[in-house]
């Protein structure tokens, strides 16, 4: 989002408190859904249950074309369309709703790297495995992006994604990687965060922040996902830690649904 | 990091041992310690090396590369001049667009050019991730206590060439400089590691008299000199060669035949009187 267009919606959003019919938009959770959009939705949801703001979850189709950056999940609050967790963020800040508040100034810059660390390498390895894979790219992810569309529609798009996500993992270094490599970083990515969280409740002190929201999300998919191979998330559940964090998390904040 | 047996790596300017990111960590790496993930300087590595690729790389991507002015007249220029003919007429421009794509996939827009909006963005991210790892080092003198480790490399390989290059659009520059630690830990690593180039740097500045800002000139003028005769001699010769074998020649043949002329003409005019005498 350009700086313009932010600060315009920082004041917008400071006017009007949240509203009680905001929803958030994701593709279809049986048959469309992905790992890695699924885990990015996950963490959002979880956040802003965390905040104590309601939201109510919609399934499209087109979620993906609705969204203002293109990136799963967006929310709708009041006249405001917002997308991806660290926009969200912002713009729930801007409301007067805050997880972070309570950080020193190094705790802050600790959670924003730790943050970056959940993106550069877990959301990348989904990525990863779920299109450069073959066997999870033929079996799973192209079937699942095209399934509701029909012949020759689905093809094209399907292979287009593919495309566009092997390009962009050429360009950050990660296409010459084998699958071996990338499970190796998943492992080193959880082992980091295994360490960081030791024996706390939550990342920082004892109240939840957003990085345990994004952490949340993307151990609590991947552990919960059925793919090709289940050495992914045989690779989390070797931290012990880990496991009960994201169980603490969802018996907190998803009672409802874990029913 | 076991020690490379031979390592190819850009040369230096402006007091660096190279201008390359990606070779200083590399050079700055060999002699230091790598924590284990498992301990708590692995993780927050790890995890600063993160933001800063995420935060900071794009930004120095942009202005070394894409931003137009830093481009034509520091970065090609500086790879032109380091490269033999004839990779240097096309190779800076191709690793521009390499660069201008790695960006392009990075933000995830296919349209993304150079502009004002773009350069606001990254610089504000690149920021906010300087004062991020401001806030962590704080006063101390390495992230991890009184000795360095891979993330002080990783740091020194991202911060030594903005803080050294002297670029016409020095924003990041001038963000870095305010930050007083930050400054202090690039020319403190610099002193202990690359003591020669630190020095190098002090010799170069007294004779830095002309105008130019780039260091390279003052040494390249006579040889640009010399060139600039030498291509303007080939020039003439091949005007020369050409103006023979077209026009030249036959100014020369016109000025034998003129030369013959008058003896042609004294020789008739002496067979005149040879036949007026002959006749009389």
């Amino acid at each position: 989002m350009s700086l313009a267009a932010e600060a315009f919606m920082s004041q917008m959003a400071a006017a009007e408190p949240w509203p009680e019919n905001a929803t958030l938009y994701q593709p279809l959770k049986e048959d469309q859904i992905l790992l890695s959009d699924c885990a990015s939705s996950l963490a959002v949801q979880a956040y802003l249950r965390m905040c104590g703001l309601p939201v109510q979850v919609f399934c499209r189709a087109n979620a993906e074309y609705m969204s203002p950056s293109g990136k799963i999940p967006f929310i709708h609050v009041g006249n405001q369309v917002v997308s991806e967790l660290g926009p969200i963020v912002q713009f729930t800040k801007a409301k007067g709703h805050s997880l972070s508040d309570g950080l020193d100034d190094v705790q802050r810059a600790e959670m924003k790297a730790y943050m970056e660390l959940v993106n550069n390498m877990l959301l990348t390895a989904e990525l990863y495995i779920q299109w450069c894979d073959d066997s999870t790219a033929t079996e799973i992810s192209r079937p699942r992006y095209s399934s509701p569309y029909s012949w020759p529609l689905n093809k094209i798009l399907a292979y287009q994604k593919q495309w566009e996500v092997r390009r962009k993992m050429n360009a950050i270094g990660w296409g010459g990687k084998t699958l071996e490599q990338v499970y190796e970083d998943v492992s080193q990515c959880c082992q980091a965060l295994s360490q960081r969280l030791g024996t706390q409740s939550y990342f920082f002190n004892k109240q939840p922040t957003e990085l345990d929201a994004l952490v949340f999300g993307h151990l609590f998919t991947i552990l919960t996902t059925r793919l090709t191979s289940t050495e992914l998330a045989e690779r989390v559940k070797s931290y012990s830690n880990l496991l009960s964090f994201c169980r603490r998390i969802e018996q907190t904040y998803f009672e409802d649904k874990s029913s | 990091m076991a020690a490379p047996d031979e390592l190819f790596c850009w040369e230096g300017d402006w007091g660096l041992p190279s201008v390359s990111t990606d070779c200083l960590v590399v050079l700055v790496s060999v002699p230091l310690s790598v924590p284990a993930v498992v301990t708590p300087e692995g993780a927050d590595s790890l995890a600063f090396i993160s933001l800063m690729e995420e935060k900071l790389m794009p930004a120095l991507i942009y202005t070394f590369w894409i931003e137009p002015k830093n481009y034509v007249d520091v970065t090609r220029r500086w790879h032109a001049e380091h490269m033999p003919f004839p990779l240097n007429f096309f190779l800076p421009g191709r690793m521009q667009r390499q660069q201008l794509e790695k960006l392009r996939l990075l933000r995830g827009d296919e349209r993304l050019e150079a502009g004002e909006e773009l350069e606001k963005e990254l610089y504000r991210d690149a920021a906010e991730c300087m004062n991020l790892l401001s806030q962590r080092l704080g006063s101390h003198k390495f992230f991890f206590g009184d000795s360095p480790s891979s993330l002080d490399a990783y740091v020194f390989g991202h911060l030594a060439p903005i803080l050294k290059c002297k670029l016409p659009n020095g924003k990041l520059q001038q963000h870095l400089k305010s930050l007083d630690n930050l400054t202090n830990f690039c020319t403190n690593i610099l002193q202990l590691y690359f003591p020669k180039d630190g020095r190098g740097e002090a010799h170069n500045s007294p004779r830095k008299t002309s105008p130019h800002s780039e260091g390279g000139d003052f040494d390249h003028v006579p040889n640009k000199r010399r060139k600039q005769f030498l291509s303007a001699l080939v020039a003439l010769g091949a005007m020369l060669s050409y103006a023979l074998l077209t026009g030249m020649v036959s100014i020369q043949h016109a000025h034998h035949e003129a030369l013959e002329e008058p003896p042609d003409l004294r020789d008739i005019g002496s067979h005149h009187d040879h036949e007026d005498e002959g006749d009389g």
